[in-house]
């Protein structure tokens, strides 16, 4: 028995004490069930397993800490309006929000975050973490961190080109269809149909097979296969505010059908967009990590966390980490974002009520 | 009963229309090659002989209609005409794999169906519990991480810090059956993960919803113990959302299948796809892509079809 477990322990019960003496209910049962797993893990996997839970722990408090401060932060520096409304999301979305500004950050910054250049080669092939290289080296011998920071630049980015560009193409044919209604809306919903009933990935490699791989195929093919997710809630949305009494009157002012697009229902659809946009965004994003994990989006030398996964991946058998990071990237932005798309869709449907 | 059956035929018919309209779109899509799929293989070095020579072995000169139709025709009686690459009959290059694949989805379906459905229902009727947050967090972070990643964080220690499986799913032919549920068990884990996680919070949507609805709250109100308001009123309302998000995540499956055997080097159809896809070689891609936009529409028709038959309203016309 270290001093280690004893500390753990004697943290563990006194916490729960202290939640069960300030009638914190929820706060008790998760803590005390911890201490009750934490026997059996101990006993199964000794002080190694609970230093593990610790150290989850410490990450999960120290993540939570981090969301609660950035959004005091946000509160702080926004106006009385989103304040009010900031102050409403949970932790989870807080942290949503961190996660995507850093990313930002380090994206629209990285030439000046990162060491090396993103095709440098500085070292050995699968060089250990050193000072210099804070992440080791990947299989030429460039520097890991700087290439994850240049992939926050390339791989958000084509995602952020792709579904910008599906986002424009659906929401334009959603609209227009909604508005005109007849043979196009008829037509528009079929190819929505065709090309939804083809899985997305599969859709992708045929059109890559034929297209080859450069840029501009990817965004657009993805674009292609995503807009008609868009496509179909715009014109859903858009659907139910064309039968209202306004958007009749400016019909019979005579106004075209771009005008009506634009003045009267797109400043009313633009809350179920918005999360749709964050949605969207994150298939787009898998999709294309999915794609360059198989060798078939970025090309190299350019750095993009789906092909660093499948370039370091044979790392994985020694037992190293290193190809978990950049797909470990992947999974945090994802997450981070649906924990903010969850959050506003939670605000707009008026669970909140319930 | 004609009502019904009759619904179920329109879906049926709807479904073959579907899989026609995607197999014109696969077999066209090569068409619109700059050039055509001599030239495009053999790239720009190739000498006029070379290309005509392979013009003649494909059959380009006939117009695109006529070659559609006859690669229609091969793929309804299961041939898929040539490999570009090995020369090999395509349809020798897929039957096995396609088992293979077969294999690895309907394992995943089997383990992953009931526990997501179970998991399901437990969160509705315990919603909005530590139990049902830690599980929306939980979920919510399986569904948004790429495949690779679980794959790959599953073989670091599963396979690699504790060998209890095997990182790689290879299959010889000498495999017992519990040997082979052995050596697939790490890519069967990580697809049951994703679609655990996606089936559960649908599941768990249908049953608020059902919850909600008037006569439950009617039955509550009326003083029916708890368990016969679930068996009675809600479970015969229940099996048509339930059967539609088991359906659908099947066809989920698909697109997953091919990213777990390429981490886990299995030899499935998926692989195959990838491998054709980097050589260009047209025949397999458009087989496998048909194969899985086929599977796809009919698990989606299996969808539609199964919720027709459990909706008491539509069994039972008035």
């Amino acid at each position: 028995m270290s001093i280690f477990v004893i500390v753990y322990y004697a943290a563990l019960i006194g916490a729960s004490c202290l939640a069960a003496f300030y009638k914190q209910r929820g706060v008790f049962m998760l803590i005390f069930s911890l201490t009750l797993v934490s026997f059996v893990l101990g006993i199964i996997g000794g002080a190694g397993a609970l230093r593990l839970v610790a150290t989850a722990a410490g990450v999960l408090a120290l993540a939570a800490g981090t969301s609660y401060a950035f959004r005091e932060f946000l509160i702080q520096i926004s106006r009385p309006n989103l304040a009010k409304e900031l102050r409403t999301a949970p932790l989870t979305a807080a942290f949503g929000m961190f996660v995507i500004f850093t990313y930002a950050i380090a994206g629209i910054f990285a030439p000046w975050i990162a060491p090396y250049g993103e095709a440098e080669v500085i070292g050995q092939a699968f060089a250990p973490p050193d000072q210099n290289m804070l992440l080791g080296g990947d299989q030429l011998g460039r520097d890991m961190f700087s290439r994850i920071i240049f992939g926050a630049r390339n791989s958000v980015g084509l995602a952020l080109m792709a579904t910008l560009l599906a986002f424009v193409m659906g929401a334009i044919a959603g609209l227009l269809a909604a508005v005109k209604g007849g043979w196009f809306d008829q037509l528009m919903g079929r190819i929505a149909d065709v090309i939804m009933s083809i899985p997305s990935l599969i859709f992708a490699l045929l059109m890559l097979s034929i297209f080859g791989t450069g840029l501009q195929v990817i965004v657009i093919v993805v674009a292609v296969i995503y807009s008609p997710r868009v496509f179909r809630l715009t014109r859903a949305v858009a659907g139910n505010i064309v039968v209202m009494d306004y958007v009749e009157a400016s019909k019979l002012r005579g106004e075209g059908d771009w005008y009506l697009v634009r003045k009267e229902i797109l400043p009313n659809a633009t809350a179920p967009l918005i999360a749709e946009f964050g949605l969207e965004f994150c298939f787009v994003f898998l999709l294309i990590a999915g794609l360059s994990f198989l060798g078939l989006g970025i090309q190299p030398p350019t750095a993009d966390w789906g092909s660093m996964v499948r370039e370091n991946a044979t790392l994985i058998s020694f037992g190293d980490i290193t190809p978990l990071i950049p797909a470990g990237a992947i999974a945090l932005l994802t997450v981070a974002i649906n924990f903010v798309v969850d959050w506003m869709l939670f605000r707009t449907s008026g669970l909140k009520e319930q | 009963m004609g009502d019904i059956t009759r619904l179920i035929l329109k879906r049926l018919g709807l479904g073959l229309v579907t899989i026609l309209v995607v197999s014109v779109l696969i077999f066209f899509a090569v068409e619109l090659l700059p050039g055509d799929i001599a030239q495009a293989v053999l790239g720009q070095g190739a000498t006029e002989e070379t290309v005509a020579a392979m013009r003649e072995q494909l059959g380009l000169d006939r117009p695109a209609f006529v070659r559609y139709f006859d690669w229609l025709g091969g793929a309804a009686t299961g041939d898929f005409g040539v490999s570009l690459v090995s020369g090999e009959r395509v349809s020798e290059a897929i039957s096995g794999r396609f088992a293979h694949t077969l294999f690895l989805a309907s394992y995943a379906a089997v383990i992953a169906v009931p526990i997501s459905i179970l998991l399901g229902v437990f969160t509705a009727l315990y919603r909005n519990t530590i139990f049902d947050r830690v599980a929306n967090v939980l979920t919510l972070s399986t569904i948004s991480s790429p495949e690779f990643f679980l794959g790959y964080i599953l073989i670091l220690f599963l396979a690699v810090r504790v060998t209890m499986f095997p990182a790689i799913a290879s299959l010889s032919s000498d495999m017992t059956f519990l040997e082979l549920l052995h050596r697939t068990f790490l890519p069967m884990l990580t697809l049951v993960l994703v679609v655990t996680a996606h089936m559960m919070r649908m599941t768990r949507a249908a049953i608020i919803n059902l919850l909600a609805s008037p006569y439950i709250e009617m039955a509550r109100l009326k003083g029916t113990p708890p368990w016969k308001v679930i068996v009675k009123h809600a479970l015969p309302n229940a099996w048509a959302p339930i059967i539609n998000v088991v359906a659908l995540n099947l066809a989920y499956l698909i697109t997953g299948v091919v990213l777990v055997e390429v981490v886990f080097v299995y030899p499935g159809i998926g692989q195959l796809l990838v491998d054709a896809v980097a050589k260009r070689d047209f025949p397999i891609v458009q087989a496998c892509c048909l194969i899985f936009a086929a599977t796809f529409i009919l698990l989606n028709l299996a969808a539609d079809v199964g919720s027709i038959l459990t909706n008491p309203r539509l069994r039972h016309p008035k």
